[in-house]
């Protein structure tokens, strides 16, 4: 055993735990904003299946593969599951929420300007997974 | 020592309280979305610039004491242990 | 001690041998095949990969079943096997006892693992190493499921028997004259390893019989259609399973505590913290498991509980960190192998550490849960923290085990391109996942930056792949033709620091 003093791991160890705090303090207070989801967001009902997504919206319109919203406005996805566990994702958003069969799930954006960005499915559902693919198409408002 | 815990109790209820209460209920104004991705990309940034930062310190370190104790360096010297020839 | 390979014995007289190093020699011997298995197969998932669209293998199916049999092999039967086998050699040796607590048990334990291995690579299942339900029940084709769900039941037996093995043999077994305290680093390791594998495990178990049923269709536990909860499975699975990790990263840790005060020509810088991380660890390590399950639906608190129970073992982790370079700090280093991939394990381990601290800030799981950089993380544990220092103390452990000399150039090489090549796979994997590739895909769109960052990664693998032919080369080679070597000081470091001249093995 050496002889040595103590104080520089305290220091050390002192340290490791500030910077612990301050990431669990930082990442506490984006989770509070980011789950907080608007009043009046519209709701969008997504249901994962082997191996597609389809969505309905508030006015009872259906889509396959594809979801048109529209910029500007907030959106609540509902995610359900009818089979396996799926994970409704658009990366380019950072959206991401599993579809859990049994289970509603939901996740909120606000696309900001028009364009076409992918959704995937990010957990794994068997076969096709790596093919669950589809198309979020951000418009402009039509007004 | 009774006294001290009833004095940590009481700073929990009047400083603690208040304060995460105040916390939870932030966020609650109407108005404008918070855009996700500036947030959360915003966090990972922070969060990147610290852990390279520490990353730095910590390979810098690793490579000043590879170089500097290796046996082949000139201002090597034996440890105290290897006299006794047990460590 | 010495492996009589000078000398050689028949080799059933080894494998039915009882005595802790034959045991040993055994988890060795098939703990190093199954890596080789196991890594064909990551070099395979590489090279699929390498560009978009199906070039070498066949279909999603499998795909599917090999990187189900990669998981589960590299985890169950390399890395845990190998661990044991260390301790096989070398915990009756540090606690002064003439064998394992039970030798009969111990030898049970291990013929517990080439069954298992078989039903794993026989059955070749697809639903991933967490076996994720409804899918494992209501999808998974059998009777593929089922063999690695015995599979894996079987190993989890094996390892409860091993770990009472090794908490027996060093609390009860350990000489008289020492204490609990004297008791080296490296078994401190397996005694806490063994702690958390026995609180763990059971819990799994009853997760995969329920999982049986669930298939055989007589329960629903986690069958929605019935009634069952998917998620409750993902908290039963990770209650095991992140304590794992702890089991399967302590004895790296406790291997590199062996390595670097020995070559450092040190005592270890402080042996109280080094004890009190492990224990610390093996405590705190129970609190973080959801962390795997933010994007389930958790609510808010759920979530921040855990983050916060992640971030609380991190300080445990940091501290042999410490206690590794302060051991450095002031000794006079011979680089030798195994202490070159000591040294690379600890700047791989703060690597994986810090994205694991990333990784458990919630906000972040939106962006990097399930994509490539979950896998660039925990392959820098599995591979970067765990293999390096297992490779390096077996690097070690070769004289004292053939009574032969690796060839150093070799094991230099070995190192140098696996190095290279974990960085460039790893490192470059955390990136893909911010582009969002998920795991787990057979094939992805031609995006640029994806097909970029997969060709990265592929190059490293077969870099890797390559230090991993001169390693068996180097292994196969030295074992048989190797220069004889001094035992008691193979690494010319001039000092008697090694266990084995204090307790030679009477049965050899």
């Amino acid at each position: 055993m050496g002889h040595h003093s103590n104080w520089p791991e305290w220091i050390y160890i002192g340290v490791v735990i500030a910077l612990m705090t301050w990431v669990g303090a930082e990442a506490w207070e984006v989770e509070r904003i980011v789950e907080h989801v608007p009043a009046d967001a519209k709701v969008i009902k997504v249901v994962g299946q082997q191996w597609f997504w389809s969505f309905e919206h508030e006015d009872g319109t259906t889509e396959i593969g594809e979801l048109h919203v529209e910029a500007g406005k907030a959106y609540k996805f509902e995610i359900e599951s009818t089979d396996v566990i799926h994970s409704f994702n658009i990366h380019d958003y950072v959206v991401l929420m599993d579809a859990v069969p049994g289970r509603v799930n939901t996740v909120w954006f606000a696309p900001d300007k028009a364009g076409e960005h992918d959704i995937q499915c990010r957990e794994y559902c068997g076969l096709i997974h790596y093919n669950m693919r589809g198309k979020l198409i951000v418009e402009d408002p039509l007004s | 020592m009774k006294g001290m815990l009833g004095l940590f109790l009481l700073l929990a209820v009047v400083v603690i309280v208040p304060v995460a209460e105040y916390a939870f209920a932030a966020g609650d104004e109407p108005g404008e979305y918070v855009d996700r991705r500036v947030l959360i990309w915003n966090l990972f940034f922070r969060m990147m610039t610290v852990a390279f930062t520490v990353g730095a310190v910590v390979s810098g370190t690793i490579i000043w004491l590879i170089l500097r104790f290796r046996e082949s360096n000139p201002k090597a010297k034996p440890t105290p242990y290897e006299k006794e020839g047990v460590w | 001690m010495v492996l009589e390979l000078q000398k050689p014995r028949p080799i059933w007289q080894i494998m039915f041998s009882t005595h802790h190093t034959d045991v040993g020699l055994l988890y060795l011997i098939s703990s190093l095949a199954f890596l080789f298995l196991g890594g064909t197969l990551a070099l395979a998932i590489r090279a699929e990969l390498f560009l978009p669209g199906a070039q070498i293998i066949a279909d999603a199916m499998t795909f599917n079943r090999m990187f189900t049999v990669h998981g589960t092999t590299l985890i169950f039967l390399f890395i845990i096997p190998f661990a044991s086998a260390v301790g096989n050699y070398f915990v009756p040796i540090m606690v002064r006892y003439k064998d394992m607590a039970y030798p009969k048990l111990n030898a049970i334990a291990f013929w517990m693992i080439p069954p298992a291995g078989a039903l794993i690579w026989l059955g070749f299942a697809d639903f991933t190493w967490y076996a994720t339900p409804p899918y494992s029940i209501i999808s998974a084709p059998g009777p593929a499921a089922d063999m690695w769900i015995f599979g894996l039941k079987i190993l989890g037996i094996s390892s409860v028997l091993g770990a009472i093995n090794f908490i027996v043999t060093i609390l009860k077994c350990k000489h008289p004259d020492m204490s609990i305290g004297q008791v080296p680093l490296l078994a401190w390791s397996f005694l806490s390893s063994s702690l958390i594998i026995l609180v763990a495990i059971p819990t799994f178990a009853a997760a995969l019989l329920m999982l049986l049923t669930d298939r055989l269709g007589v329960s629903g536990f986690f069958n929605p259609a019935l009634g069952g909860d998917p998620i409750a499975y993902a908290h039963l699975f990770w209650f095991t399973f992140h304590p794992e990790v702890y089991v399967l990263v302590i004895p790296a840790i406790g291997m590199m505590y062996e390595i670097i005060p020995r070559f450092s020509r040190k005592p270890i810088f402080s042996y109280g913290s080094g004890v009190f991380a492990f224990v610390l660890l093996s405590i705190v390590g129970f609190s973080s498991w959801a962390h795997h399950m933010y994007a389930t639906g958790m609510s808010f608190t759920e979530k921040t509980v855990f983050m916060v129970g992640t971030l609380a073992a991190v300080p445990a982790s940091a501290m042999h960190v410490f206690n590794f370079l302060a051991t450095m700090w002031n000794g006079r280093i011979r680089f030798s192998t195994p202490m070159m991939w000591a040294v690379g394990g600890i700047a791989l381990f703060f690597s994986a550490g810090a994205g694991g601290v990333v990784n458990s800030a919630m906000p972040l799981d939106f962006s990097t849960h399930d994509t490539y950089w979950v896998v660039g993380h925990f392959h820098l544990f599995v591979m970067g923290t765990i293999a390096f220092g297992s490779i390096g103390y077996l690097y070690y452990m070769f004289p004292y085990v053939t009574g032969r000399m690796y060839n150093e150039a070799m094991g230099k090489i070995h190192f140098i391109l696996s190095f290279v090549g974990t960085v460039l796979v790893f490192f470059t994997q955390h990136v893909l996942g911010l582009y969002g590739m998920p795991r787990r895909i057979f094939d992805y769109p031609p995006i640029p930056e994806w097909i970029a960052m997969n060709q990265i990664a592929s190059v490293g693998a077969m870099i890797i792949g390559v230090s991993m032919a001169v390693f068996l080369a180097n292994m196969i080679h030295s074992s048989a033709k190797g220069t004889p070597t001094d035992t008691d000081d193979p690494f010319g470091l001039g000092g008697k620091y090694y266990y084995p001249f204090e307790a030679r093995n009477p049965h050899h």
